[in-house]
């Protein structure tokens, strides 16, 4: 491909330094113009996170612990879906993503910082603190006979290999993808190396499956020990790609908004982006629906009390709210091509869908903890800021003086012209 | 190489253009005076299995379904593992049709009229089995809500009533959709025949297509509306017909995760049958450029994945038996395993996680004649899955007193093996009659079929049509 | 000017001047001009639709996605209908315990029927809009636009055109550099009026189709003293023998088989007699209760519970006579013979045995408990109606010292 030899070209700014730019004439490098950022949130994030600690009862108080919680599986969806969609556009050779395909390897990064973030979670299971997961007490199983059969799952031994295993594979997947991409970056389109990242895809997204399923499983499902659902990965599953793309379409248009990427992320890319926040609301309903339908279906009593927590007194209404919120309003807002194509429309539902899912998490784990109805409280919020916080610091130390866009890549020049149906 | 054609208008020679390759490529299929010998063969073979068919079902409506090996345990033997079986063969062609147009995947226009063949034929025979073994077959419109004489309606709270509204829609739009992407084809074959006789039927099917731009454009629109909708379709009716086990309270049956992994599966073994129909009729039917290897690859990629899901859920289903702690579901599962039709079992694992492993390598999913292999495989093992669920959870659920054994009759056999008659000869009609290759389709992603209109002195490049 | 040689065809008017090009960039371009020059009433024609000519052509978007999303919302609303009517308003009927509304079991019919009639509105919607079928077209005359389907592209400008200049129209096309440009004569061969055969067909399916309404009218509204037409007998007269009819395959000829001379089934033993029969080997009644039974708090609660069920409905619940089919027969009028006062001295000296078997046999009018009530049940209720009758009849000697107390 004749045109595609000179990726970028560099253009001597007034301090001598040379910033890369695209044929196109995009600025592709996030400068010193975020620090500000970076500082500001990693700072409202520390200071929100300090709230939800003092309001949450400490460190092991079951506010703190469960709007933890609840704020965390929210951040790491975020991760993980970044995870997910670099492994998956690698996979199918896509052409449409590769323009913003890098500051998708940039957010998935973030797997790092989550793995930090865990360790308030961790430590009370490892010292036999129950304040979150009854199961963690060490005679547990001695007084609940009935399921002691699964107790070799949640020996401390192996829930630690077993953190080990997500969070050192997901780490490890995001930093290859990324360091090759970046490798790639200094060639001229070197079509081994993307060879090479699409079989590495293929086994990398069994291990993702499995991954995200059984990390699912460990933080959200052992909440209620006695209860399970094989499909309560996948539905986990789908709240990190909508959340995920939400944040890729918030960051391209706040770099756009930095004079970043200007013409290089067209309404062409938005509309991608925004069908597949728009079809994993579906499947999200599709999911969830499923696992209600069926449980309520079969009636059976050890399936059906996780259900009845959420389904009396004003968890009914949360439900209610949750279903008519995270299906029927993305649905029909999202349905029209107007919606998806324009930036500040998109913008909307992309926080918006942010948000929902956030509540969905407060909606898997708050009603362990408030039983008599739903109790939202300054903990929840605080946490849910201060984890959004580090994520946004941590992604914009990550971002710095990376280019924005695989320059390396063959196919670059195909993506930058891609035009929807 | 064009066909000197004798038409009433006396048209001049046919081009020898690439689009001209194509339409004769496809045409000369239906037009040629007699279909290759290898279609009398396979006809003759299909045939013969369509006259089982119809005698053994004869057979069990005139003495009942006892004549099947349905007995207690066991009420739901054979017919619905080959219902399930056939409507998860159906799935595939939705998918090539209607999904991989949304994913922009354009490598599917070789091969979508023929998936979507399929489909219509695999749900006409998975059809045949609710309406038989209801026991009472004159009796199939109690299904619908119908007014009768009993002022009764039916009842909407099983999910077998859903299964007739979704397999109903679903036979319904993938009609739909198939006939409406058929018109332009139907229009070249009015354009291109001969006889009186054909003229007037594939004159009247094309409605009086012309081809204009403006009915193009409406034509794209609904298109993309069929697909759109046949997209959430397809997922939905293999979940509901998973809602026929997994609402239960068996164990081995309810269980969250069916409606997804049979969905999963169904993709599986339609994509295996596709593959399996694909490489004799590229054979036969002179298409290996228009199939290629490179088409027929893709399939089997979209295989292992979608064997991995299944994989997947098979795992998904072991670990929780393990950790529900649930004594009677984690006997059904060792059972399935160590029991009495772990035959059955092993069988469904060889075929389907096992076998498809082989496409790892590009060597073995570039060979047409492992692909086809593969493909009869994965079928085999999609038929086990299917009667592992069914038959060994009813033979062994939570009483011991109420355990069984289920031996199928011949009749079974028969029925199963008669149906693939069915199949058989409306896919051999269709390969004969139909146009096999969406023409118009194929024609719309060839470089000649693009328009450059800016194009004068920049180098190529942009003209925006991705993968 | 008409000229008796000349056809009707070779005299009809022009319908428009048709260009014809070899490749999709050529039409592209060809249309841009046209749709630049002004012209509404014109069309172009390929074998497969060409990216980018809509934009070329100024086509407007069409209305046909609103369309289906009508037929979507009533879908939608049809099954909500006609799954709430039928189940839960015309013909409730309980199952499993679900309620006769079930939201969640109705979810999958909902989307089953919304995208129905969509995929109908699409495929209906799209032939309508675009005039199909359209079984004659002018250009159906022109040998070269066979190739339409094929492997030409085609440029129509409609002489009905309010810009229409054959000579600046012909130029302009030529400028456009088409293989081939003709006229296109409007069609005066083809006949406008539907054939016959197709009116006869039409008519003859419209009445067909009323068809089935009769049957389901015919359903709802008639009865009938026949039965029903059998398609199959044996599913409807079962050859299985029913109790009472004859069976010529055994000697005594009947269907129901008796017990076996000299054989007792298991646990039809009844050994005990006064258990069983409240009797002493003598046949004597007995006066106390059988020895196997625990007379404890619990025999006298069962005694209670089973006295309430089967025996307060006639003696009421203070065994006085006087229950709710006494008082309903009071009132009904008409020779009613009461049911005994069972706190009568004749029944407080019966011994316990004689009452077990007026539980067993009845008496006079009281049919026979015995297939309702187990013996050892029977005895529970002998120990309550003891009860009831030391109620009924007490002294105050009969009270313990801490209830006498409490009378004072």
């Amino acid at each position: 491909m004749a045109s595609d030899e000179k990726k970028t070209k560099k253009s001597s700014g007034a301090e001598g330094s040379s910033v890369p730019k695209l044929p196109n004439g995009d600025s592709i490098r996030l400068g010193k113009e975020a620090d500000g950022l970076r500082k500001g949130a990693l700072g409202v994030g520390i200071v929100a996170l300090a709230g939800a600690v003092v309001l949450g009862g400490g460190p092991y108080g079951k506010q703190f612990q469960h709007s933890y919680l609840t704020a965390y599986m929210w951040g790491l969806s975020i991760a993980v879906g970044a995870v997910w969609w670099v492994t998956v556009q690698h996979l199918f050779g896509a052409r449409w993503s590769i323009v913003v395909r890098r500051v998708g390897e940039l957010l998935a990064q973030l797997v790092v910082v989550m793995a930090v973030l865990a360790l308030p979670l961790l430590i009370p299971i490892f010292v036999g603190n129950d304040v979150l997961y009854p199961w963690a007490e060490h005679h547990y199983f001695e007084h609940h006979a009935y399921i002691a059969s699964k107790a070799p799952w949640f020996s401390p031994a192996f829930f630690a290999g077993r953190m080990v295993f997500y969070f050192g594979f997901w780490v490890l997947l995001a930093k290859y993808f990324l360091g090759q991409s970046r490798r790639q970056d200094t060639t001229s389109g070197d079509v081994a190396l993307t060879k090479k990242l699409q079989s590495i895809s293929a086994p990398g997204m069994i291990l993702f499956a499995v991954s995200v399923t059984f990390c699912a499983i460990d933080f959200l499902m052992t909440l209620d020990p006695v209860w399970f659902s094989t499909i309560f990965g996948v539905y986990y599953f789908a709240t990190c790609v909508l959340t995920f793309n939400s944040t890729l379409a918030l960051s391209l248009m706040w770099l756009q908004s930095r004079g970043h990427l200007k013409s290089s992320v067209t309404a062409e890319h938005y509309h991608d982006i925004g069908k597949m926040m728009f079809a994993f609301t579906c499947f999200w309903t599709y999911i969830g629906f499923s696992q209600f339908m069926l449980i309520w279906y079969a009636n059976i009593p050890e399936e059906t009390h996780w259900f009845n927590d959420r389904f009396f007194g004003s968890w009914l209404n949360a439900t209610y709210f949750l279903s008519v919120a995270h299906f029927f309003i993305p649905f029909f807002g999202m349905m029209s091509r107007w919606m998806k194509r324009n930036t500040g429309r998109l913008r909307f539902w992309a926080l918006y869908i942010l948000a929902i899912c956030w509540f969905d998490m407060y909606w898997l784990v708050a009603p362990n903890l408030h039983k008599d109805g739903v109790a939202l409280t300054a903990a929840d919020f605080l946490a849910w800021i201060g984890i959004a916080g580090i994520l946004v610091s941590s992604a914009l130390t990550r971002a710095r003086d990376v280019n924005l866009v695989p320059t390396g890549d063959p196919r670059l020049t195909k993506s930058l012209a891609f035009e929807n149906i | 190489m064009s066909t000197a054609s004798t038409n009433p208008f006396n048209s001049p020679l046919r081009g020898d253009n690439a689009f001209a390759r194509i339409t004769d490529n496809v045409s000369r299929i239906m037009e040629a005076p007699r279909p290759p010998l290898a279609w009398y063969i396979a006809m003759a073979f299909a045939l013969g299995l369509l006259t089982l068919f119809g005698a053994s079902l004869g057979y069990v409506v005139w003495e009942g379904i006892g004549a099947w090996g349905h007995i207690h345990p066991v009420a739901w033997g054979f017919p619905i593992v080959n219902f399930v079986f056939w409507v998860g063969i159906g799935h595939a062609g939705t998918l090539i049709s209607a999904i991989l147009f949304l994913l922009r995947q354009n490598w599917r226009t070789a091969i979508n009229r023929f998936a979507e063949a399929m489909t219509i034929f695999a749900v006409i025979c998975a059809a045949v089995f609710p309406g038989v073994h209801i026991g009472r077959p004159w009796l199939p419109y109690w299904m619908f809500p119908i007014p009768n004489q009993m002022g009764m309606w039916p009842q909407f709270r099983s999910p077998l009533e859903w299964d007739i509204f979704a397999v109903g829609t679903y036979a319904t739009v993938s009609l739909l959709f198939w006939y409406m992407g058929m018109i332009p084809d139907f229009a070249t074959f009015r354009d291109r025949a001969t006889g009186t006789v054909r003229r007037l039927v594939y004159g009247m099917l094309a409605m009086g297509w012309r081809g204009s731009s403006r009915q193009w454009h409406r034509y794209e629109r609904a298109y993309l509306l069929l697909a759109a909708l046949a997209t959430p379709l397809v997922l939905s009716v293999h979940s509901v017909v998973s809602f026929d086990f997994a609402t239960s309270q068996l164990p081995g049956w309810h269980t969250t995760i069916f409606p997804p992994y049979f969905v999963a599966g169904a993709i599986f073994g339609g994509f295996a049958m596709v593959v399996v129909l694909a490489v004799p009729a590229r054979q036969f039917f002179g298409l290996k450029r228009i199939i290629t290897i490179k088409h027929l690859e893709l399939m089997a990629k979209v295989i292992l994945g979608t064997g991995m899901l299944v994989g997947y859920a098979y795992a998904m289903e072991m670990f929780v038996a393990w950790y529900s702690g649930a004594m009677f579901e984690q006997f059904a599962f060792l059972n399935r395993a160590f029991g009495n039709f772990s035959w059955a079992y092993w069988t469904m694992i060889f075929c389907n996680v096992m076998a498809p492993q082989v496409f790892w390598f590009k060597a073995m999913r570039t060979n047409v004649w492992v692909i086809w292999v593969v493909g009869i495989i994965v079928n085999v093992g999609m038929w086990f899955e299917r009667f592992v669920i069914i038959c060994t959870s009813l033979t062994r659920d939570f009483l011991p007193a109420n355990w069984g054994a289920f031996i199928p009759s011949p009749v079974d056999y028969a029925t199963l093996a008669g149906s693939f008659g069915l199949f058989f000869t409306l896919f051999l009609l269709f390969c004969r009659y139909l146009p096999m290759v969406a023409m118009a389709e194929v024609k719309a992603f060839i470089p000649e079929g693009h328009a450059h209109p800016d194009d004068h002195g920049h180098s190529h490049g942009a003209h925006g049509h991705s993968h | 000017m008409s000229d008796p040689t000349t056809s009707p065809q070779e005299a009809a008017p022009l319908h428009g001047i048709l260009a014809e090009y070899e490749n999709p960039t050529a039409l592209v371009l060809a249309s841009r001009k046209v749709r630049d020059a002004g012209f509404s009433r014109w069309d172009t024609y390929t074998p497969f639709p060409i990216h980018g000519i809509d934009k070329a052509m100024g086509i407007k978007m069409t209305i046909l996605p609103w369309i289906v999303m009508c037929a979507a919302l009533i879908g939608l609303g049809t099954a909500v209908w006609l799954q709430w009517w039928t189940n839960a308003v015309n013909y409730p009927w309980i199952i499993s315990g679900k309620p006769f509304w079930s939201w969640p079991a109705n979810v999958p019919i909902w989307f089953e029927l919304t995208v129905l009639f969509s995929a109908f509105a699409a495929l209906a919607g799209m032939l309508v809009l675009n005039n199909l079928p359209q079984p004659s077209h002018p250009l159906d005359l022109k040998e070269r636009f066979a190739r339409a389907s094929d492997d030409r592209f085609f440029l129509l400008i409609q002489a009905s055109d309010p810009k229409f200049d054959e000579a600046e129209i012909r130029q302009l096309l030529a400028e456009t550099t088409p293989v081939f440009i003709e006229d296109v004569a409007e069609d005066r061969v083809t006949s406008d009026k539907i054939p016959r055969a197709l009116i006869y067909v039409g008519v003859l399916a419209a009445f067909a189709s009323l068809v089935p309404f009769a049957f389901f009218a015919k359903a709802r509204n008639a009865t009938t003293e026949t039965g029903r037409f059998q398609l199959v007998w044996d599913m409807d007269f079962s050859p299985a023998y029913k109790p009472q009819e004859t069976n010529p395959l055994f000697e005594d000829k009947r269907a129901t088989r008796q017990t076996p001379v000299g054989t007792v089934a298991q646990g039809e033993l009844r050994a005990d007699d006064h258990l069983y029969l409240g009797k002493t080997k003598a046949g004597t009644f007995v006066s106390a209760m059988p020895k196997g039974l625990t007379v404890d708090a619990d025999m006298m609660a069962l005694g209670k519970a089973q006295f309430g069920i089967y025996c307060a409905p006639c003696h009421g619940l203070l065994g006085d006579g006087n229950g709710m089919v006494h008082k309903r027969a009071e009132t009904l009028g008409g020779g009613w013979v009461p049911p005994s006062n069972l706190h009568q001295e004749y029944i407080r000296q019966m011994p316990a045995g004689q009452l077990f078997d007026t539980i067993t046999n009845g008496v006079r009018n009281m049919p026979s408990y015995a297939a309702q009530i187990e013996p050892e049940e029977r005895w529970a209720i002998i120990l309550y109606v003891r009860a009831l009758q030391k109620s009924q009849g007490a002294s105050v000697a009969d009270l313990s010292e801490a209830d006498r107390a409490q009378l004072k």
